[in-house]
């Protein structure tokens, strides 16, 4: 019984720690533009096409424009311009770099708003000074304003004023998340702004955004260098666009590269950057980590049941006499294969029960002990995937000693004392 | 004849009035302990009709114990013709013995044999789990039978917290729920004090003159003296049967 409960809880807890992984890098995934981002980039030139480099205008506007017309497929365009600019709010300085971006840079990486509003369509047309910034930027710049309230406040980017529409949520992983909530039940040690530990922030980039309208960006801060003097002629320093149905992923690259040959006079000087591969190494920890916590909970369990056939075995001695008056009084052979049966059965699943209770503490006490990147969470279908183990374990362990009780001979089992 | 506690609830005999509720012909039964031979009956032929009040009495080692096994259909002859309620037992398969002795066989054991872990009512009820009962029929049957044998009283202790006279009344009320033709009692009062193994005794002869078919195994010829007929075996053969109320000394 011991051993199918630490079989069932192991088996629990696994569940949970990979399902809570599972989430944690989902939410990751979504929160960094999912697999439907594709990142359109430059590309060396081939052999054969490398005497026409010059016929190609690189990443254009006009590719972006062409796209959005011609490839259907495709949901969100987002053609950007960057330029590494100093940003102040008057108080504070930083140098940061500034995007210039369409409003489908809000659509194409699933960007959220966490006051104002994104720029709009209007605000490229009459190259508005409107600036969308990340919860870094607004945190840094207003030290002493909460991050939704900076809406209206003036930032000047190379002294030149811009009004502050819209500031983005506060992106952060699952592990960052929960140490937050953590510090949040502790008043004495708030946390000011991001958290400067070494370790890889993969949202360090979108905390950090400064968005201005395409347009906007293109005038005040990239117009009057040659040869890329036009608003449509600018190369772009980032070209990101967003497949409308992943079922369809290989016919929207297909219709984008066709949109893109055309534009760039069949010079191949571009390629995609897709994360499938990126997602799929994800997807193969996870499935490594569930199948070896299942094994080595499988294992117990396994251990388990040969406890449990043990007892059995040792009750049924003990119990010899009580199966000879069962039979004496009519139980046929199967009647007590039954009864031994059901009785390990009944066993396994009480050890299963209690296992899944465990196994909620079990996840507790690692919570407690070494917090994870990812809450776990136990899911119905990991209860009832433990508990059904620990039947099966009930029904192999307790087949043996039933049928040896089902032998007995109901004179000698009468006789033993 | 006073009115009896145990008056049968199924009317007449289900099996033809000229076939023997017991019927044995040349049985012979052989044990082998290693390369020895036992031979515990040696042809015994014997029946026994319904209603009778019979016991069988011999010394240990007799066969006698033997006997009552096999009369009990908890085990099967080697050689011979033997036919229980009309049930032919020589070629009967475990199953069908366990129907018989559930059905047809009341048993009441010399160390009366109750599951220590179940109360009074619930050890009268074992017999009727295996016939498919259902748990409200069972347990109307097990508390009009304890109350029948005068331990409605106790209905709810384990048989730890009973005399052995209340075990033995506890041992028979469970040996009458599924209404047997015929009532076994191997050496029913063997564990009990005289004046309680009278009682017993009693209930026995009441069960008998309620009309049904009641054999006891015993040694003690006090006992014997108390039935109708005594059937005496010896070295596993039958040595006299007589009636003690016509051969009293």
């Amino acid at each position: 019984m011991l051993g199918i409960i630490l079989g069932v809880s192991s088996l629990v807890a696994t569940l949970a720690l990979t399902a809570g992984i599972e989430q944690g890098s989902r939410v990751f995934m979504a929160q960094m533009g999912g697999l439907e981002l594709v990142r359109i980039v430059d590309q060396e030139i081939s052999n054969e096409n490398l005497e026409f480099w010059n016929l190609s205008p690189g990443r254009t506007l006009q590719d972006a424009v062409a796209i959005r017309q011609s490839a259907n497929l495709i949901s969100h365009v987002s053609p950007e311009l960057q330029e590494g600019l100093p940003v102040s709010s008057g108080t504070e300085t930083m140098r940061i770099r500034v995007t210039g971006a369409w409003p489908d840079y809000m659509g194409v990486a699933s960007n959220e708003l966490a006051a104002g509003r994104f720029l709009s369509d209007l605000d490229g047309e009459l190259a508005n000074r409107a600036v969308v910034i990340g919860h870094t930027i607004a945190v840094r710049m207003w030290p002493n304003l909460p991050a939704d309230q900076v809406v209206g406040k003036t930032l000047f980017l190379k002294e030149v004023p811009f009004e502050v529409i819209g500031v983005f949520i506060e992106y952060m992983r699952e592990s960052e998340r929960r140490d937050a909530q953590r510090n949040a039940t502790k008043p004495e040690t708030p946390v000011k702004g991001r958290r400067s530990g070494g370790n890889w922030d993969p949202f360090r980039g979108k905390n950090q955004a400064v968005v201005i309208p395409f347009s906007t960006m293109f005038y005040e801060f990239k117009s009057g260098k040659f040869p890329e003097d036009s608003v449509d002629t600018v190369r772009l320093n980032d070209f990101n666009v967003r497949i409308g149905d992943l079922n369809s992923f290989a016919l929207a690259l297909d219709q984008v590269r066709r949109v893109m040959n055309q534009t760039h006079r069949g010079v191949d000087d571009f390629g995609f950057d897709t994360r499938e591969e990126w997602f799929d190494n994800m997807e193969r920890n996870i499935r490594g980590t569930r199948i070896s916590g299942g094994l080595i909970a499988l294992i117990s369990l396994l251990v388990g049941g040969i406890g449990i056939t043990n007892i059995m075995l040792a009750s049924i001695t003990e119990r010899v006499r009580e199966i000879g008056i069962r039979r004496a009084v009519g139980a046929k052979a199967r009647d007590i294969f039954l009864q031994i049966l059901i009785e390990s059965i009944s066993i396994a699943l009480m050890g299963g029960i209690l296992g899944v209770l465990c196994g909620f503490g079990l996840i507790d006490l690692l919570n407690r002990l070494a917090p994870s990147d990812n809450e776990p969470f136990v899911t119905i279908g990991a209860v009832l995937l433990s508990v059904t183990f620990a039947a099966v374990a009930g029904i192999v362990s307790g087949i043996y000693p039933a049928i040896q009780a089902s032998r007995l001979d109901p004179i000698q089992a009468l006789r033993y004392e | 004849m006073k009115a009896s506690r145990f008056s049968l609830t199924t009317p007449g005999p289900l099996i033809p009035a000229d076939v023997s509720l017991v019927f044995l012909k040349d049985v012979t039964k052989v044990y082998y302990i290693g390369d020895q031979e036992i031979r515990a009956l040696n042809g015994i032929s014997l029946s026994i009709e319904q209603g009778e009040f019979v016991s069988i009495i011999g010394p240990s080692g007799s066969g006698k114990s033997t006997l009552m096994h096999l009369l009990g259909c908890l085990d099967t002859p080697s050689a011979g013709h033997m036919e229980i309620c009309g049930h032919d037992i020589t070629t009967a398969n475990s199953d069908q013995l366990s129907d018989i002795r559930n059905r047809e066989i009341g048993f009441v054991f010399q160390s009366f044999n109750l599951l220590p872990q179940l109360n009074v009512l619930e050890n009268v009820e074992v017999p009727m789990i295996y016939t498919g009962a259902s748990a409200s029929a069972r347990r109307s049957r097990s508390e009009e039978l304890v109350e029948r044998v005068g331990l409605q009283d106790r209905r709810l202790n384990r048989p730890t917290q009973l005399s052995g006279g209340q075990c033995q009344r506890v041992a028979i009320a469970r040996a009458l729920v599924n209404d047997p033709k015929i009532v076994f009692g191997d050496e029913p009062t063997g564990n009990l004090d005289s004046a309680t193994g009278q009682l017993i005794l009693e209930m026995f002869r009441e069960l008998h003159e309620a009309g049904r078919t009641v054999v006891l195994v015993t040694h003690d010829p006090k006992i014997a003296a108390v039935t109708h007929r005594v059937i005496e075996i010896n070295d596993g053969q039958i040595e006299r049967q007589y009636d003690p109320r016509k051969t009293a000394t």
